[in-house]
């Protein structure tokens, strides 16, 4: 059986991304897998085509059978960033604008390249033996691959990649969109910051709420060198920060950014809600709960006093919350209520829910039950700040007849009849 | 970098819950018309108001009447809720263990509200269909609840007859050929005298 041809198509499709491999060599792995293992042939070369992709640190090469590989097929021509898609071979010129430490020592360097277009991630690989880039330079980077990983592109560089240092130093003005068209990748923003939350976890240094015209959006800041936490109430120009997507929301890893506070300030929109309808459903973890004691943490703890970050915490904290659902006919939307509006909706302070799941036999159940037989089916009318559909309550009241309403129902439904 | 195929799926994922509907007991009543929104066996089941809305689940706020076990192996409840214009029949059985135990603990007659699945169903092939709410939850309200709540429904109610006479909303469209004999109007008399029942 003669395998030339197929050495020959895989060879040739790997000089297309800059490696030269001997199609002898490429030869030799077929007719083992072909002759040996009994593959058939269109898949001994797709799985060939994959081995030596992986060898040479070059994203899936497709299926490869009869040489119709859909990848890498584009070229290398010279692409604005914000151009590159997922699959494509791509030469770009930009500029460094941050680094970040390497994941994994099979990285060498990773961080975030922009030009005027937009900015993307990239990743060099150690096998790449690709030149060390530093940050506020401009580098043309030739025959780079775009992939994507959970959704979000990334370039990289690779030991076919050719990377030239620009010399000239050219303008690079981002440009910040507003936060409703942000998109998973890279993104630049003006934005204040709402709210600063706890911290949940030892290496982060902050998160919370950051704000603009348009909407909000979570923000993070893991503990490194150098960084500092935002102001809460100040205005940030934020360029090239992380926007990740995790089951369907975004959020920002501020680590890459350029951060700059800024004078003035920023309506923020979105966020403030006032719902009314009626608690059409309380569900489980609501009442009384304990919480971890650990500073910073604050977690609902399990029956058993677990965190899931600090783990069995016997010294727990208690508070009130409810979650559940407030439905006006056309929308439901999920509503937490804090301990104070707890408290005042359902007349159980704290130290009375206390009393009860200490010595009732039904211990925290039985809060949760009476809260329940207090709001389910009623009518409310709540203000918070929506995120996400969810409004984490910090007002509420029970809905009160209106005469004027109910007379001027009367009219509506009399009225034409 | 805008790939629009990224956030393709980011409305899809936030997973929207049914609304409660507003509905009297004189409207759902009329309902013959029951369908299912998808192939799937999950697909939730609707039953379409002759003033043409699809209902999932319902909201009601009125009096339970009267209260029953019913069966031996398979035990369940039965109960009549009464509000200005009619009567709901609602039920709940062991697949609904908690709605369950609450109607059985209610003493009749209480204020109640509903949170429930409406069906069209038929005892046998010779009867009139029959409109059943299957409970999801159950609690004791109070006479301003039940207030509130008929000025709710007669709001949505003279909302969906509005809806109607527009009538261009497929739900509406496939109202008028499933209820060709009902007129919507006689639901703005209805919720009328809902309303003019209320004393202040």
């Amino acid at each position: 059986m003669d395998f030339s041809e197929a050495a020959d198509r895989i060879s040739r499709k790997f000089q297309k991304s800059g490696q030269t491999i001997d199609p002898k060599k490429i030869e030799g792995k077929l007719r083992r897998l072909i002759e040996e293992f009994s593959v058939q042939p269109s898949e001994a070369e797709r799985s060939v085509t994959n081995e030596l992709a992986k060898e040479f640190n070059i994203p899936s090469m497709g299926t490869g059978s009869a040489g119709s590989s859909g990848t890498g097929s584009s070229g290398t021509e010279d692409k604005k960033i914000a151009d590159a898609a997922p699959g494509e071979w791509v030469t770009i010129e930009g500029k460094i604008v941050a680094l970040a430490a390497p994941a994994s020592p099979s990285i060498a360097q990773g961080g975030i390249i922009a030009d005027d277009s937009g900015a993307i991630r990239f990743v060099a690989w150690a096998k790449a033996n690709a030149p060390a880039m530093a940050v506020g330079s401009w580098y043309r980077i030739e025959s780079a691959v775009v992939d994507e990983f959970k959704g979000i592109a990334s370039l990289k560089i690779h030991s076919g990649t050719t990377i030239k240092e620009i010399e000239e130093d050219r303008a690079l003005m981002p440009t910040t969109v507003p936060i409703s068209e942000l998109h998973p990748g890279i993104g630049s923003l003006r934005a204040k910051v709402v709210q600063e939350w706890d911290v949940t976890h030892e290496r982060m240094l902050q998160s919370g709420l950051l704000g603009d015209e348009t909407g909000t959006l979570k923000f993070v800041i893991w503990k490194e060198p150098g960084k500092e936490s935002l102001i809460p109430g100040s205005v940030y120009n934020i360029f090239y920060a992380q926007v990740d997507e995790y089951n369907g929301r975004l959020s920002l890893n501020l680590n890459t950014a350029m951060i700059m506070q800024e004078e003035g300030d920023i309506e923020v929109s979105g966020g403030e809600a006032a719902v009314s309808g009626a608690i059409v459903h309380v569900a489980p973890g609501s009442g009384i709960i304990k919480r971890c004691p650990v500073e910073g943490c604050n977690r609902a703890l399990s029956r058993q006093n677990y965190c899931p970050v600090h783990e069995i915490q016997p010294k727990f904290t208690y508070d009130l919350r409810i979650k559940g659902w407030l439905d006006n006919g056309k929308k439901t939307h999920s509503v937490l209520l804090q301990r104070d509006v707890v408290e005042s909706l359902t007349g159980i302070s704290l130290d009375a829910a206390k009393e009860i799941a200490e010595n009732n036999p039904l211990g925290m159940d039985e809060v949760f039950l009476q809260m329940r037989d207090k709001i389910l089916g009623r009518y409310f009318s709540c203000h918070g700040r929506e995120i996400d559909n969810r409004v984490l309550v910090n007002k509420c009241g029970p809905v009160t007849f209106e005469s004027g309403k109910h007379t001027a129902l009367l009219n509506r439904a009399g009225g034409a009849s | 970098m805008s790939t629009p195929a990224h956030d393709m799926g980011r409305k899809d994922a936030s997973f929207e819950r049914e609304p409660a509907r507003r509905v009297f007991a004189s409207e759902l009543r009329e309902c013959r018309y029951q369908f299912k929104d998808g192939e799937d066996e999950k697909s939730p089941t609707f039953v379409l108001l002759p003033t043409g809305e699809r209902c999932n689940r319902i909201f009601i706020v009125g009096t339970l009447t009267e209260k029953q076990r019913q069966g031996d192996q398979n035990m369940f409840y039965r109960g009549r809720v009464v509000d200005p214009t009619g009567t709901f029949f609602i039920m709940a059985g062991s697949y609904q263990p908690e709605a369950m135990q609450q109607l059985a603990k209610i003493e009749t007659p209480a204020f109640v509200a509903v949170i429930g699945k409406p069906s069209v169903y038929r005892k046998d092939e010779a009867s009139s269909p029959m409109v059943s709410v299957r409970v999801e939850s159950i609690n004791i309200v109070d006479k301003d609840t039940r207030d509130l709540w008929v000025l709710d429904t007669a709001e949505r109610t003279l909302d969906r007859i509005e809806a109607f006479a527009v009538g261009t909303a497929p739900d509406v469209l496939k109202a008028k050929e499933q209820y060709p004999t009902i007129d919507p109007v006689t639901f703005k008399k209805i919720a009328y005298d809902a309303l003019a029942q209320i004393k202040i």
